[in-house]
């Protein structure tokens, strides 16, 4: 389960960073006072134009931010105040995320077993579920670096997944890849949930959305714009599909800004 | 989990070629390299010397004594053939153009003089960028000079020896240890502080800039492993993969003397054999550990703050300049460690492992540079500590 209480992200700008931003402001406010609940067995969609801060708040869920403001409460650990018991908890997995190319699969999915204090005899047999599961036997020698994109996706799950997390952050997992090699995204996705696990799930295509998730948080500039179930979320909907519902629903909040 | 990170660190990094070739392939070669182009070249100017036939001009109206004694000097002196010129003018002429190479004036009273006992004023003309040309006439001249003294005592029948007051002889104290230590032992220590820095460049852009620019440290980052220990394991790599490069510099010394057998004096060859003794290897280790630790804890914020492997590269090669010139300072035979230069970094470990080459240690001040340097090491872990923990620099 994931709990984020009024949860608020600043950046001090630098020099060169105030000239390319154009602003004389020496912080910016990228998350600005969150709330939202993320359940076990449930996929929760984060969702957000371009710079909404989805990243950002990802990325403070992970632990790899700490919030100016706020808690988070993975699994009832305080994120904030014991982010490496918290770390223990989650999965993450994000489209950019690289995979070390001089490593096989084998050393680079063994060695995040041991960096997640799962025992060894464990990590073998983990590995062997997921290399069945994901059919990953034939290249797990091989360099990452030979590797083709959607092998490599594969390792990236793997290594998500090798220390059997309770809730899994998910940033834009399938941008950039092909159908196919997407699809063993949604699959996983589908399997965490069937497997009663929290996923939190930010994307741009809408259709993945609609096709996976049960509740939905739309954030744009820092700020919670709507946040609910599907089911209420399709309940209201003006426009004809999703993509045109949450371009209305941005829009609305820029008219009312203005 | 420090260990568990500098593990695959050390895998990832011996799997990369660049920083292969920078630790282990050009320090292992580049000292048998040096030595076998330094004794070609010298083997080659001594063979040209030793062959070489010198061309020397003579400026002279009479075919005197001395004219006859110069044509007379043994060859063992050096291959030379005289040349006639009318003056001094022309002389001077055919020196500049290379077609003698010295010119020896001898004045047309000479061997009045010489009859008169009395000392002919002799000029040698020579080239300053020409080494060499001006001792070998010295020598033909010294040789004739001392020929003609026996004569003259024997004429005047004087005992040499009863005009002699003191015969003056010259006794070396230093040991041949002693003597490559202090007169070419800067150039080992520039060695291994060179290739520990370079050693050292690699690794700590890969692992810090080179990790966020492939997007790989976020996901390390989400490990329930403490940033400082993930810090610990990759900075240990970087201090390792420089202590690697002064070492396998360390066997290119060994290789060049017990495989290729490059060095030929056996005085010179037992000096050196006597300098890499045990002792000397694990002090070394002892000097070079926090001088590479320092290095290290310099280059990792730059690595760490820089965007890209080009922005870190760019920053940390000119800091090479910055270390190889004190690094330098080593090669004057004159600067020694003292209460001052101990405590100047990078200068008091060359200085200490130059002592240290020849011997001649004093404990107060070798612990004083290794105590700068300690101090220097904790402050550059601090210093990347600090900014590793940083979140906006790490993540870009």
């Amino acid at each position: 389960m994931i709990q984020i209480s009024h949860l608020s992200k600043s950046f001090t700008l630098n020099r060169q960073q105030k000239k390319e931003l154009g602003t004389t402001q020496n912080s910016v406010l990228a998350v600005d006072d969150i709330s939202f609940e993320c359940l076990p067995g449930r996929v929760h969609a984060l969702l957000g134009p371009n710079g909404a801060g989805k990243t950002t708040t990802l990325r403070m869920l992970s632990t790899i931010f700490k919030p100016t403001k706020g808690t988070i409460l993975i699994d009832n650990v305080d994120a904030v105040k014991d982010p490496q018991e918290a770390r223990k908890h989650i999965g993450f997995l994000t489209g950019s995320a690289g995979l070390y190319a001089r490593l096989t699969p084998n050393e680079l999915i063994s060695y995040f077993g041991e960096l997640y204090g799962v025992p060894k005899n464990d990590i073998e047999m983990r590995k062997k579920k997921l290399y069945d599961l994901l059919d990953m036997h034939d290249f797990q020698n091989k360099r990452i670096g030979k590797l083709s994109t959607g092998m490599k996706q594969k390792v990236s799950i793997c290594r998500t997944m090798i220390h059997d997390p309770q809730v899994v952050i998910f940033d834009e997992p399938t941008s950039g890849l092909d159908v196919i090699t997407a699809e063993n995204i949604i699959q996983l996705i589908r399997d965490c949930k069937n497997q009663g696990k929290t996923v939190i799930f930010s994307s741009h295509i809408m259709g993945e959305v609609d096709l996976l998730c049960d509740d939905i948080t739309i954030i744009h500039k820092g700020k919670v714009l709507y946040n609910d179930t599907m089911e209420a979320f399709r309940a209201q909907q003006q426009a004809p599909n999703l993509t045109a519902e949450f371009i209305r629903i941005v829009n609305d909040q820029k008219t009312e800004l203005a | 989990m420090i260990f568990t990170v500098f593990k695959k660190e050390l895998r990832d990094t011996l799997r990369d070629r660049r920083t292969i070739m920078m630790m282990i392939v050009i320090p292992t070669l580049v000292f048998p390299l040096i030595m076998s182009v330094f004794m070609s070249v010298s083997e080659s100017f001594q063979k040209e010397a030793a062959e070489k036939k010198v061309k020397i001009g003579l400026v002279s109206n009479q075919v005197g004594s001395l004219e006859a004694d110069l044509l007379k000097v043994p060859e063992t002196l050096g291959k030379r053939e005289f040349i006639p010129f009318t003056d001094t003018l022309s002389l001077v002429r055919a020196i500049r153009a290379d077609s003698i190479q010295v010119g020896i004036y001898v004045p047309n009273n000479a061997e009045q003089l010489k009859e008169a006992m009395k000392p002919i004023s002799v000029t040698v003309f020579h080239d300053g960028t020409d080494l060499g040309m001006k001792e070998r006439a010295d020598a033909y001249l010294t040789y004739i000079q001392e020929n003609w003294k026996k004569e003259r005592y024997a004429e005047l029948k004087i005992d040499e020896a009863k005009i002699t007051p003191f015969i003056l002889a010259h006794s070396n104290v230093a040991s041949s240890k002693e003597m490559i230590g202090k007169l070419a032992g800067g150039f080992l220590p520039y060695l291994f502080i060179a290739f520990g820095f370079m050693g050292c460049m690699f690794p700590a852009i890969d692992l810090f800039t080179g990790e966020k620019e492939r997007s790989t440290i976020e996901t390390l980052l989400t490990t329930p492993v403490p940033r400082w220990k993930i810090l610990f394991g990759k900075m240990g790599v970087v201090v390792l993969s420089g202590l690697l490069a002064a070492t396998f510099n360390l066997l290119g010394i060994y290789l060049s003397i017990e495989v290729f057998n490059m060095v030929k004096d056996p005085v010179v060859l037992q000096a050196i054999k006597d300098i890499l003794s045990p002792t000397f290897i694990i002090m070394l280790y002892a000097l070079l550990c926090p001088l590479i630790i320092f290095f290290a804890g310099i280059m990792i914020p730059i690595a760490v703050r820089a965007k890209s492997f080009k922005e870190a590269q760019s920053i940390i090669s000119p800091l090479n300049l910055l270390i190889i010139l004190p690094a330098m300072v080593g090669f004057f035979p004159g600067v020694e460690l003292n209460e001052v230069t101990a405590l100047i970094p990078v200068v008091n470990i060359v200085l200490a492992t130059k002592e240290l080459i020849a011997g001649t240690l004093e404990w107060h001040l070798v612990a004083m540079a290794f105590g700068v340097m300690v101090l220097l090491a904790v402050i550059a872990i601090l210093l990347s500590y600090r900014k590793f923990e940083n979140e906006n620099n790490v993540i870009s």
